[in-house]
């Protein structure tokens, strides 16, 4: 698999104190990575660190598939990024703050600020002073800027922040489009677990500055996923019923006479007289699974601070 | 920048009040002494007005947050602290010039008595210049306050100081006045004294001048290290 981004065992110590310890995560192309995280427990020191702003005490950073050491020069300009909260010059416009963003970035098409604007919804709004923006305007404004030199790599602190809730889901659509039709990465920590649960394609669970899981989405949904888990008497028969009498081939066995159904979930009674009609006894039948919160709760051992 | 520029042709206002002598003797201005009174208005308030404007220039940067994009530019550091130093020196120059003719018009206008050789205009406008260059000496020493604090307030602090000790020294109209790195400046308005002070060559001159050479080569170098490395943590 191609990496855009990989950190090999990062640490960040501050007066002897580690902020960040050992953090290596995997960035795909083309991925969705949502960074999940307390309060203070490394995002956005791992996110500084990932945009030059922090010198790593140890470990190393390699984007689009080099090590970075000294100059960042040349992989600024494959990246965007918010971090922390979108700073602007507030006596200037919108489009005039995107306008100093493009010279720095070299780019020659001035068209590309009205299209990056028109993208977040900030059309209107070009000519009015980013002061007089709202904090969800402001917020636009930063992914429009983070957007407006076509990166690869999109590294979003809390972006949704500030945003009400049709912003967020506008937001969240606009991602998708961007991975999907320009397969932009993104490194997105959010403090919305469900948010980053529709729209994550792998997951970073950061806990006291250790990266302690990472997993993509089809394992996270295989863990975290509602079923009805089935104790039975014969798995591999019950397998069998699940197909021949119920036509369904969502399920998994997970142990000896465990079995997972993943549909039917409101009708247990029907799976239980099917199954027992077929000669299989059933110990117990309940609804089973976590939300992404239980799981993260469960990682982080309880006390959640997001 | 508005506020800066405004103070700096508040110099002007300075031409509407007569001109005593040591004396008691009232004289009118001629542009020797409009060019003094310039000179001494703009080496007292520069050092607070030229912190301002460094302090704007670098520190509000951090206070707006916009720090973390600057640094996220495929631009070396070196190269945007560079840019930054000349804008401010350009700011200098633009403050003193405006000062200068703001004070020229309004003498012109309002109070200008005696002759006006040409002489006098270009030496006027020559202290005028050199005053910026010996001005953006300390600017570096500003400037690293300002990355350090990451606030313009304590910039600002810095120059309020200097521009009081540099009044209390230009008041004394005395020949060591200039050995003050932000007073240095003041080595040429002396010049256009006119009996305030004492004229002529000042002894003091080479000392004064090295103070502010290793002023602003030691504070430069602090900033271009500092800006170089430093990291930009939250609330930075």
């Amino acid at each position: 698999m191609n990496y855009v981004l990989q950190t090999h065992e990062l640490c960040k110590q501050y007066h002897g104190k580690s902020a960040v310890k050992s953090v290596s995560m995997n960035i795909g192309t083309g991925d969705i990575y949502g960074f999940l995280g307390q309060n203070g427990a490394g995002k956005t020191t791992t996110m500084r660190m990932i945009m030059g702003l922090i010198t790593p005490t140890s470990g190393s950073i390699e984007l689009f598939g080099s090590t970075v050491s000294g100059s960042m020069n040349k992989v600024f300009e494959r990246m965007g990024s918010i971090i922390e909260y979108p700073g602007f010059y507030l006596n200037l416009s919108g489009a005039e703050n995107l306008e100093i963003h493009r010279r720095f970035m070299g780019m020659g098409n001035k068209e590309c600020i009205d299209e990056v604007l028109k993208m977040v919804g900030l059309l209107e709004a070009r000519k009015q002073r980013v002061k007089n923006y709202s904090l969800g305007m402001k917020q636009r404004l930063g992914l429009a800027r983070a957007l407006l030199h076509h990166p690869e790599l999109l590294v979003l602190d809390e972006p949704t922040n500030g945003l009400d809730p049709a912003g967020i889901r506008e937001m969240r659509q606009l991602f998708l489009n961007l991975a999907k039709h320009q397969g932009i990465t993104f490194l997105i920590s959010s403090h919305l677990l469900g948010e980053v649960e529709q729209l994550a394609t792998k997951i970073g669970i950061i806990h006291k500055g250790s990266l302690i899981e990472e997993l993509d989405a089809e394992a996270l949904r295989s863990k975290t996923r509602t079923c009805l888990e089935i104790h039975v008497t014969d798995e591999r028969r019950a397998a069998l019923v699940v197909e021949q009498e119920l036509h369904n081939w969502d399920y998994k066995i997970v142990g000896s006479g465990i079995l997972r159904l993943y549909q039917y979930l409101d009708k247990p009674e029907q799976v239980n007289s099917c199954l027992q009609s077929k000669g299989i006894g059933v110990k117990s039948i309940a609804l089973s699974g976590e939300s992404l919160e239980d799981y993260f709760l469960k990682l982080t051992g309880g006390d959640c601070h997001i | 920048m508005i506020i800066p520029v405004v103070l700096a042709n508040l110099v002007s206002l300075a031409m509407l009040l007569p001109k005593i002598m040591v004396t008691g003797e009232v004289v009118g201005a001629n542009l020797q002494a409009i060019f003094y009174r310039q000179g001494n208005v703009v080496t007292i308030l520069g050092p607070f007005i030229f912190a301002l404007i460094t302090g704007y220039v670098l520190a509000r940067e951090y206070s707006d947050r916009t720090i973390n994009q600057l640094f996220t530019y495929p631009v070396s550091r070196m190269r945007i602290l560079t840019a930054k130093f000349f804008v401010i020196f350009t700011l200098i120059v633009v403050t003193t010039l405006l000062s200068c003719a703001s004070v020229i018009i309004v003498g012109v206008v309002k109070a200008f008595e005696g002759a006006a050789s040409f002489d006098t205009l270009t030496s006027g406008m020559f202290m005028n210049l050199t005053v910026c260059l010996l001005a953006f000496g300390t600017i570096p020493l500003a400037a690293a306050v300002s990355m350090v604090a990451k606030n313009v307030i304590p910039t600002m602090v810095l120059g309020a100081f200097a521009s009081f000790v540099t009044l209390i020294l230009e008041l004394g109209h005395g020949m060591k006045a200039i050995l003050f790195p932000w007073a240095t400046p003041y080595l040429l308005v002396r010049e256009f004294g006119e009996g305030f002070a004492q004229t002529g060559a000042n002894p003091y001159t080479g000392t004064a001048i090295t103070i502010l050479i290793i002023t602003f080569i030691v504070s430069l170098l602090f900033c271009l290290i500092y800006y170089h490395k430093s990291e930009v943590h939250s609330g930075s």
